[in-house]
């Protein structure tokens, strides 16, 4: 599905990913994990194109996207959810989904049914504004966003964090359905070892831009855990 | 003291033809266009040759200049402004020397004053376009008594706005547009192409400065300094009403427009403008943001 090899990455001159090379399969949840820092976030972000400079090869089934701008990896298929969720504000529901359907081959703005069926709130609430939503909500909303581009893989950033328990559960579940029955290849950035666990099917830790160890997540061992994530 | 407020009206509107191009320019792409006022100088001078040359009708002018000026803006943006984005210096003076290549060009009539050839309309001196009659006089409504000119210029202004206030608001290239002010990577990330919209961005914003000119023409003389002045106003509107706020610029040149033209008829122009700068210096002070920020940069 997308195979990474020799990534490197940089903001400004501080050089953050250094040689990653992962094999991402279709179908599959793979999560990368690693303490705060050790650039997670700047992985997903070099795979959008958004860090000021990357070197090495991305191949997106078969496509080679290494050297395409952010909006045609969006075109390409891959969908981001940001930590942080970076919603807009001032748009509506309806407007914030509806921004995601610029990256569909179609060019078709319509809010993808798949939406209702998982965030039954987004749909009751198409027209309030994004700004107003708890954090959950606007959790969902970001991953809202990402499906109406239509993609074939999509990059999760730490979905779960801080927000209120009620919905983390809904978000995970939504995540392992739309996995599960709808196939959808994903990249999850988690913390949560746990649901890491649970959800995924192959695991990349990650320390110091370097990824240390990888495989399927039953190698993903307590001591590897201790040894990578503990503070 | 209607009559006052009328004209203030009608600054207000030149003002705001400007400010709108810099006010999404500058909320899209964080760039500080200087040669902005050139394009207000362009689309005058569109007004004056077009007298002059195609005997034509000075509404024609206003079409001609908006296209003129959005392809002078287009030309920049692609040769010039899209290599330094996020550099606000470089651009900044980059977009300067444009100005000054645009003022020169039209002295020197694109150079062709070497050759001793002389094109009517150019040069380095003053230039007059005449406002057809229908839009001289006055019109009376309701017992008031209108300068004709005057409401024509705040008529094109109200239609130019609304038609901005649509684009941006109910098409989706204004979508497209407002995601980038907001959140140009996650634009970005959504599919929406950037660059190209940030172009066609700039041309927009740039046309509407050439109208700018066209309607300034029909009461001032033009030469070709003439928008050096102007992008300074532009950009007093744009920081008064708050960076990336529509609204705030409407309403700050309905603002500054008004003052000048209150405190002018009371005294004179450059004290007019004095108070101005005393607003907005004062706007800045105690609302950085200015009056409708959304974010600040
Ligand atoms: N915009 C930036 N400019 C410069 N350095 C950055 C920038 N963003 C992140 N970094 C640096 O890159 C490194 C990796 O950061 P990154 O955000 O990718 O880590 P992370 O693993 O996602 O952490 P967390 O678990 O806290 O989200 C850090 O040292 C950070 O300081
Ligand atoms: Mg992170």
């Amino acid at each position: 599905m997308l195979s990474i090899k020799n990534l490197n990455s940089y903001y400004g001159r501080s050089h953050v990913l250094q040689g990653i090379s992962l094999e991402v399969p279709a179908g599959k949840i793979t999560s990368i994990l690693g303490r705060n820092g050790t650039g997670k976030t700047t992985f997903l972000k070099t795979l959008m194109a958004l860090t000021d400079r990357s070197t090495g090869a991305v191949v997106l089934d078969g496509q080679d996207i290494s050297s395409a701008q952010t909006h045609q990896r969006a075109r390409a298929g891959i969908a981001y959810v940001p930590q942080g969720r970076e919603i807009i504000p001032d748009f509506t529901v309806r407007e914030n989904i509806l921004m995601g359907s610029f990256a569909r081959a179609d060019r078709k703005h319509v809010v993808p049914e798949l939406v209702g069926e998982l965030f039954p709130y987004l749909v009751e609430n198409f027209d309030r504004q994004g700004g107003l939503l708890s954090g959950g909500q606007q959790q969902q909303l970001a991953i809202a966003r990402a499906l109406a581009t239509g993609p074939k893989l999509l990059l999760l950033d730490e979905p779960n964090e801080g927000i209120q328990p009620s919905i983390v559960e809904e978000i995970e579940r939504a995540i392992v359905r739309l996995n599960r029955e709808l196939g959808m290849t994903v990249i999850l950035v988690e913390q949560n070892i746990a649901f890491a666990r649970e959800a995924s099917d192959h695991f990349a830790m990650m320390e110091k831009g370097r990824i240390v160890a990888q495989g399927p997540i039953p190698a993903l061992t307590d001591d590897l855990v201790h040894r990578h994530m503990t503070v | 003291m209607f009559d006052v407020i009328f004209i203030g009206l009608s600054l207000s509107s030149i003002l705001l033809l400007v400010a709108l191009g810099l006010a999404i320019t500058y909320g899209a792409m964080g760039v500080i266009n200087m040669a902005h006022g050139e394009m207000v100088m362009i689309g005058a001078y569109v007004a004056v040759l077009s007298s002059i040359w195609l005997g034509a009708n000075f509404l024609l002018a206003i079409p001609i200049a908006f296209v003129v000026t959005a392809l002078f803006g287009l030309v920049i943006e692609r040769l010039v402004v899209r290599r330094l984005y996020g550099r606000l210096l470089d651009t900044l003076l980059a977009t300067w020397g444009i100005s000054i290549l645009i003022q020169q060009a039209v002295r020197l009539e694109f150079g062709l004053t070497f050759f001793g050839i002389h094109i009517d309309g150019l040069g380095p001196g003053l230039q007059n376009v005449t406002v057809p009659s229908y839009l001289q006089g006055t019109v009376s409504v309701a017992g008031l008594e209108f300068n004709g000119y005057r409401a024509f210029i705040i008529g094109v202004t109200l239609a130019l706005t609304a038609l901005t206030w649509f684009i941006l608001y109910r098409t989706s290239a204004g979508v497209q547009v407002r995601a980038i002010i907001r959140n140009p990577k996650m634009a970005a990330a959504c599919g929406i192409d950037v660059k190209r919209v940030n172009a066609l961005t700039f041309a927009f914003g740039s046309g509407l400065a050439g109208v700018a000119g066209v309607m300034m023409s029909g009461f001032k003389t033009v030469f070709p300094d003439m928008g050096a002045t102007m992008v300074v106003d532009g950009f007093m509107v744009v920081v008064t009403g708050g960076v990336g706020s529509i609204f705030g610029t409407i309403l700050s040149s309905g603002l500054l427009g008004e003052i000048n033209a209150l405190v002018a008829i009371g005294t004179n122009d450059i004290i007019a403008r004095a108070v101005v700068f005393a607003v907005v210096i004062g706007v800045i002070l105690f609302k950085p943001n200015g009056l409708f920020s959304y974010k600040g940069r």
